[in-house]
């Protein structure tokens, strides 16, 4: 039997498409082993975002949510660990309230590996200066029992230890909180805007990941929310900002490679239909069978 | 490091490559392996730390001991959430249910009224013009106004679309075309980012790198194999 060959805008348009994910493996490890250092650029959204945190004291309090898995960690780690840098060089006091049980790891990842050498470099204590108050925030109710008496509604840390005669003394209701840095994957909690920012005007300032994004910029644009840090790019140039270079820009020329090669593909897979898919439609129309 | 965490990480990357086998098309015992044990760690560890963070140790019992009786109703609330998983008594569950829904209502109808459409309509309504910030303020403050007029004309249904209806209709449909693949992109951006920071993970330390590459080079050989040998989709989880 003979096999018909197969032209090229016909393998544009049928290519296995396993292909790409096997490309795409290649094009993300190799820069990883080998890195090129693309530059990247600054957005406005970023430098807003440093701002806001930048105009924040000494001895402010910022609740910190997290409402995160681990896989989404994943995304979120360079804006996280950028922001908390600079929040742990201005010696401003955090509150860590998680809203995914998986939140714990993520956490405990933080606090004890990642950031570890910076707070012992900057004096920073837990208890002193930050606070994990773990899953306190899985849903509305929670937050609003938290920001309308938080007093009566936490009283531990997540390892059960009393917080009375800590910095949380002086937050009693939401209308105390400095403001609220929240990182999310989208499951997040809607009680932070509907409840703390709506009620107590507390600003708030979001790094979601980016299938979350354009949700979160209609909030920006509401200004519901003060500034908004763009998935893992964003905190990339936000490392980029603060002079810290870390996990993000070490993701970026994989980030950016990958996204060169689903552009070529989308232009090969409009071209094979265009040059091929569709004219074989037209021809098996006008068959006479 | 020591030995136990060593081992650990070691077989963290080779399961990860056992799960991203589901991008091969096909069933088969490496990506079930995966799939199953990520199941069984992930509801264990959902279920071990809202135990002892929410209900547990933390609040409820912590509150009974303290002598706080709010607690009793909350208890018996949630015990009664958990009969969802018996079948012969899956009705009483209705209660917590109809208890959560409608304070969840309460609670959303009070405040979503604002911030998901006074604030957003509010938002959209704006000048289009002002002088200090510029022309780019102009072309995206346009863009949206017209945007959301073109857009809302395309879902008036009660009335037949012709003449200029029809022309901003067409225009709104072709927007929406275009913020499709915006939201595409960013989704694709979120994906990326996600495995481009598990790779990350991966490969460093440095020390981790050849396990990585192996483990991912064994993976697909051992894939290949059962493919090949038909054992693929046999040996899968059904």
């Amino acid at each position: 039997m003979v096999e018909k060959k197969v032209s090229l805008l016909q393998w544009m348009a049928t290519y296995d498409q396993r292909w790409v994910y096997l490309i795409l493996f290649l094009v993300v490890l190799g820069p990883m082993v080998s890195p090129i250092g693309m530059p990247i650029s600054v957005s406005a959204s970023t430098r807003n975002w440093y701002e806001k945190v930048t105009a924040l004291k000494k001895g402010d309090i910022v609740l910190d949510s997290w409402s995160t898995e681990y896989s989404g960690y994943m995304e979120l780690k360079p804006g996280l660990l950028a922001t908390h840098r600079m929040l742990i060089n201005k010696g401003v006091k955090l509150f860590v309230c998680l809203g995914h049980p998986e939140g714990f790891a993520v956490a405990n990842v933080v606090f004890e590996e990642e950031l570890k050498s910076y707070m012992d470099k900057h004096n920073y204590k837990y208890g002193v200066d930050y606070i994990i108050l773990g899953y306190v925030f899985p849903n509305v109710a929670s937050t609003i029992a938290a920001v309308t008496n938080f007093q009566d509604a936490v009283k531990t840390d997540w390892k059960g230890v009393s917080i009375k005669g800590t910095f949380l003394d002086r937050i009693k209701t939401g209308a105390d909180i400095t403001m609220i840095v929240d990182f999310t994957t989208g499951a997040g909690n809607p009680g932070l805007i509907d409840h703390i920012v709506l009620r107590f005007g507390t600003p708030m300032i979001q790094n979601p990941i980016g299938v979350s994004l354009p949700g979160a910029l209609a909030n920006l644009d509401a200004k519901l929310l003060q500034a908004v840090l763009a998935s893992a790019r964003g905190g990339a140039e936000l490392e980029y900002l603060i002079r810290e270079p870390g996990p993000g820009l070490i993701m970026m020329d994989a980030f950016s490679l990958g996204h060169y090669m689903v552009i070529i593909f989308i232009i090969i897979g409009n071209i094979g239909y265009f040059g091929w898919t569709k004219r074989e439609r037209a021809r098996e129309r006008t068959t006479i069978r | 490091m020591d030995l136990l965490t060593y081992l650990s990480v070691v077989l963290a990357i080779f399961i990860a490559f056992c799960g991203f086998t589901t991008l091969y098309g096909k069933g088969n015992p490496l990506y079930s392996w995966a799939e199953f044990s990520y199941l069984a760690t992930a509801t264990a560890m959902s279920v071990m730390w809202s135990w002892t963070a929410t209900f547990g140790v933390r609040y409820a019992i912590q509150g009974l001991i303290r002598g706080e009786l709010i607690w009793v109703p909350a208890i018996i609330l949630g015990i009664l959430m958990w009969f969802r998983v018996y079948p012969k008594y899956s009705y009483l569950s209705r209660v917590s249910i109809a208890f959560t829904m409608g304070i969840a209502l309460g609670w959303g109808l009070r405040t979503s009224i604002f911030t998901s459409f006074i604030r957003q309509i509010s938002a959209t309504i704006v000048n289009l013009w002002v002088p200090e910030y510029g022309i780019m303020y102009f072309i995206a403050r346009t863009t949206i106004a017209v945007s959301i007029i073109t857009m809302m004309s395309f879902f008036i249904y009660t009335t037949e679309i012709k003449g200029p209806h029809l022309w901003s209709a067409t225009i709104g449909e072709y927007i929406m075309y275009t913020a499709f693949g915006a939201v595409f992109a960013q989704t694709f951006m979120g994906r990326l980012s996600l495995f481009v920071g598990h790779m990350q993970d991966y490969m460093f330390p440095v020390w981790k790198q050849p396990y990585t590459i192996g483990a991912a080079l064994l993976v697909f050989v051992i894939l290949l194999a059962l493919d090949k040998k038909g054992l693929a989709q046999k040996l899968a989880a059904a």
